[in-house]
């Protein structure tokens, strides 16, 4: 089992990965002009911070399983979130046609 | 049965907040009759209170701790308050029965009972208040009731005004009595009345900065300046008839009976604090011997009934503070009993005739006695007794005060008493004639009169039976039973007054000279008013024509109004002119100059709001990486 | 630093390199539903990552829910509201051009930190799952020491549900 073995990978890495992928999600988020794609990149940066959960869990100064257990919870919370985001998606669409967006801004001065 | 006379005030109470609970739309029956029974039960209570009355007893709890003093609430009942309960919870019930006739209709009916009830339950309150402090809460809320009372019609621009001017020239008179309760407080260290009323006649109150003799002439004229202004003395009269501007119900309890009698009360209550000071008790004596002469020679003239009888009250109320003054304290309440009985019934028949006519101008009516038997016997009771012709209760009081004052060495204050006993007996049976006698004048409201249903007569009638032998229970005939019942109340204090409250024999003299004063009044408006051929007369007097400059001096009320207005309303409103400028050009500048940056800064900076949830995002971000890399500069060791 | 060249961190390179791709070309695609299809590669990724680091439970879930689950749910929002959508060209407006900064700067400041901080390591020898199965210890531990927020979860989720629901439903007549 990988559980009972030393992991050669250093914690550095996996945590840079996890910032990389982060940085795209939120340049993801602030840029693109679908909805859903915005609604996606949030998701890639709750995937990068569920990384960082699981790294530390395995290589983190006390290792324990409480990491892999609130990664677990981040998963249903995004599942949670990414159903309502469609379903606000959807009733928006239903009202404006469009999915865009710079079309959502009843919010103007 | 004195432990339990906080149900007395209780019980309006609960009808007040049932009534407030069922709202305006409660059916007319239910609400006068919860409010007639419970009043009723209260009367029935305070009986019992008034059968029991002994040593004063006091039921206190602790209310408030201010400091290291503990304010206290409660109750006390002594003979004089136990008095004052049988009176007005009397009062109230037959008003609150007439109230469901005069008021059938109104579309605020319910709110009408609603102030009346809190009215009853405040004047309950007041009356047996065992510490000042509690005295005052209830003396503004009866103020306060007044208020809301005489505004009732507030639509009525004269109302509203009548309301306001009531509600201001009395709170004069409040900012006196409170002067007077802080001072007693401050002097005495408590505001427990017996314990002031102890220290009062003991000549135990300091302050430091005035003499004790100062003192107790400073705190008493404080205290009665509070009973000038609710008990509409001269100088703070004004308010009074302009307050008839409400229901009639509301003047027969309120503005006769009950309220403006709380001032007599808060004379006898702290009587030994008067009595302690003559300059004290000269000067109520005085002050009310004059308000009688005034009033009376102004209610000689005025054409409107209520106003007649309105200043008629101020009049009777007179003489109640001269015999106060004089030191008849007995015949001065004993006054008070009775003119609460006789005023009332004349205001509601008085009512009763509004009611009818849809008039108040006695030059209007006329030749209502066959029309309206009840009234006019009930008014006639009441006028007799407000002329103090024997038998009537009236007789018995007013003759106790002129003899008080002649007893007691004031015969100037008698020959006032005498003057006014015969304008008196005038103005009220020119009233009488007036409405009453002679032809109709106007024919079209002759004809709609009609006497009111049982709930009006049957008031005016028990009123009418009180008004005639209300006056026995401090007459000769029963030893002057009710001096005798109320003077132990003070001689738990030094006075120095004791032998005297109450006289030990009746002089026949005096009574003989009162009765035929009364009668050549009655006769003087007779000859004027009711002979056939006085018509002619009337008329031209109903129009307003052939006037002297006496008649026009009386008839103008001595042109009081004009000389507030004057030297009082004149200055305030030019000085509120200049604050309302101030506060307009100046105030309100730098307002608008404040509205104006923040307005511009607004202006400016909504562009901003984009409404693209994007660019949000973007400034958030970048401010965290900007946050994040000034945390790691601080941390250092990073680079 | 000295990299040892074991399969496992030639496998994580592999891994990283994949999930960095996947990522990148979901930026880069024009059409929508290209993305969505990356989306998918990005988390099947993730899920390689966790079962490499020993957590087999959580790298399980996140095919099941992430891959499986949220993916095919994306694709139908996207059948539902114009799938023919295409991302316009990418113009370098002020906006864009601070979101690229802040982001790259983010990324920058992060690798600072990373680099600057001696991660402690915890006894890289200890038995995390206790001697259970990967699978069973997190269930004792979800069912033991975090009851309550499992429970909290699960209404979490159909809150989410019920309302996902009421929102997507097509208002009726005279709403």
């Amino acid at each position: 089992m990988g559980g009972a073995g030393a992991i050669q990978v250093p914690a550095t890495s996996l945590l840079a990965l996890a910032a990389i992928l982060f940085c795209i999600g939120l340049y993801g988020a602030l840029t693109r002009r679908n909805l859903i794609i915005v609604l996606v990149s949030i998701e890639l940066m709750l995937n990068a911070a569920n990384i960082n959960l699981v790294t530390f869990s395995r290589l983190g100064a006390s290792p324990g399983l409480h990491g892999q257990v609130f990664a677990l919870f981040t998963i249903t919370v995004a599942a949670a979130e990414i159903a309502v985001g469609l379903a606000l998606l959807l009733a928006a669409f239903r009202t404006r046609r469009s999915t865009h967006v710079e079309d959502m801004d009843q919010h103007k001065w | 049965m004195a432990a339990h006379a906080w149900l007395v005030p209780l019980l309006p109470l609960v009808a007040y907040v049932f009534l407030l609970v069922l709202g305006r739309r409660a059916p007319e029956w239910l609400v006068a009759g919860v409010s007639t029974a419970l009043t009723f039960i209260s009367f029935l209570l305070s009986l019992g209170v008034f059968r029991d009355a002994g040593q004063p007893a006091t039921y206190t709890f602790p209310w408030l701790h201010v400091g290291s003093y503990t304010l206290e609430a409660g109750i006390q009942v002594t003979r004089l308050n136990a008095l004052m309960l049988v009176v007005v919870s009397a009062v109230s019930t037959l008003v609150l029965l007439f109230s469901k006739g005069y008021m059938h209709g109104d579309e605020r009916f319910a709110v009408f009972y609603q102030y009346l009830n809190l009215f009853v339950f405040s004047m309950l309150a007041l009356v047996i208040a065992p510490n000042l402090l509690q005295l005052y809460i209830f003396w503004e809320m009866v103020g306060l009731c007044s208020y809301l009372l005489v505004g009732f019609w507030f639509f009525k621009p004269e109302a509203a005004l009548a309301a306001k001017k009531s509600f201001i020239v009395t709170r004069i008179g409040d900012a006196g009595l409170f002067a007077g309760i802080i001072m007693l407080f401050l002097a005495s260290g408590s505001f427990d009345v017996t314990t002031v009323l102890q220290a009062a006649a003991n000549h135990q109150l300091h302050l430091g900065w005035i003499s004790n003799d100062g003192l107790l002439v400073l705190t008493a004229i404080l205290v009665f300046v509070g009973a000038v202004g609710k008990s509409a003395q001269f100088p703070l009269h004004v308010w009074l008839p302009d307050a008839m501007e409400g229901p009639t119900p509301v003047s027969a309890l309120i503005h006769a009976a009950t309220m403006v009698a709380a001032g007599v009360y808060l004379v006898a209550r702290m009587y030994p604090l008067f009595a302690a000071s003559q300059a004290a008790l000269t000067t109520v004596a005085w002050i009310g011997g004059f308000t009688a002469l005034l009033a009376a020679l102004i209610a000689l003239t005025q054409r409107d009934i209520k106003r007649v009888i309105a200043y008629s009250t101020i009049s009777q109320l007179g003489y109640m503070m001269l015999g106060l003054g004089v030191g008849a304290y007995a015949a001065g309440v004993f006054h008070l009993f009775t003119h609460a009985f006789f005023k009332a019934l004349l205001f509601l028949a008085a009512g009763s005739l509004i009611h009818a006519l849809g008039t108040q101008d006695l030059f209007e009516m006329g030749g209502l006695r066959r029309k309206m038997p009840v009234t006019f016997w009930t008014f006639l009771a009441g006028a007799l007794s407000l002329s103090g012709i024997f038998p009537f209760a009236g007789f018995w009081s007013k003759d106790d005060i002129l003899a008080g004052a002649l007893r007691h060495g004031h015969p100037a204050l008698y020959a006032i008493g005498l003057v006014t006993a015969f304008c008196t007996a005038y103005y009220i049976f020119r009233a009488f004639f007036l409405a009453f006698a002679g032809p109709a004048r106007d024919a079209e409201k002759h004809a709609r009169a009609h006497e009111g249903g049982w709930v009006m007569t049957v008031p005016l009638v028990i009123l009418g039976i009180l008004a005639t032998i209300a006056g026995f229970f401090n007459s000769p005939l029963n030893g002057y039973g009710l001096g005798k019942f109320l003077t132990p109340d003070l001689s738990l204090y030094q006075t120095g007054l004791g032998g005297y409250m109450a006289p030990e024999r009746a002089d026949v003299t005096v009574m003989l000279i009162s009765v035929l004063v009364g009668l050549a009044g009655i006769a003087l408006a007779a000859a004027l008013y009711a002979r056939p051929a006085a018509v002619d007369r009337i008329a031209s007097e109903g129009k307003a024509e052939d006037i002297g400059p006496l008649y026009r001096l009386s008839y103008r009320k001595f042109y009081f109004d004009e000389i507030y207005y004057a030297v009082v309303v004149a200055p305030g409103k030019f000085i509120a002119a200049v604050v309302d400028g101030f506060d307009r050009y100046v105030v309100d500048g730098l307002v608008h100059l404040v509205r104006r940056i923040v307005y511009l800064a607004g202006l400016c900076l909504k562009y901003t709001q984009t409404g693209q949830v994007q660019a949000y995002g973007t400034v958030a971000a970048v401010a965290l990486v900007v946050i994040i890399a000034i945390a790691m500069i601080r941390a250092g060791g990073v680079f | 630093m000295q990299i040892l060249w074991t399969p496992e961190m030639i496998a994580f390179f592999l891994i990283s390199l994949a999930i960095l791709a996947c990522a990148v070309m979901l930026l880069s695609f024009q059409k929508v539903i290209y993305m969505a299809l990356a989306i998918g590669g990005v988390f099947i990724g993730c899920a390689a990552l966790y079962i490499l680091l020993g957590a087999e439970f959580v790298g399980i879930s996140q095919v099941l829910i992430y891959a499986g689950a949220i993916t095919i749910l994306l694709m139908f929002a996207i059948m539902l509201t114009n799938h023919e959508a295409v991302e316009p060209e990418a113009r370098w407006t002020v906006r864009r051009v601070f979101s690229a900064l802040g982001c790259l700067a983010l990324a920058a400041v992060l690798w600072f930190v990373i680099r600057s901080v001696q991660w402690p390591q915890g006894d890289a020898a200890t038995d995390i799952n206790q001697g259970h199965p990967n699978a069973v210890a997190i269930g004792l531990m979800l069912f033991k020491t975090y009851t309550i927020p499992f429970e909290l979860v699960s209404l979490l989720l159909i809150v989410a549900l019920v309302g996902a629901v009421i929102l997507a439903r097509p208002p009726k007549e005279g709403e």
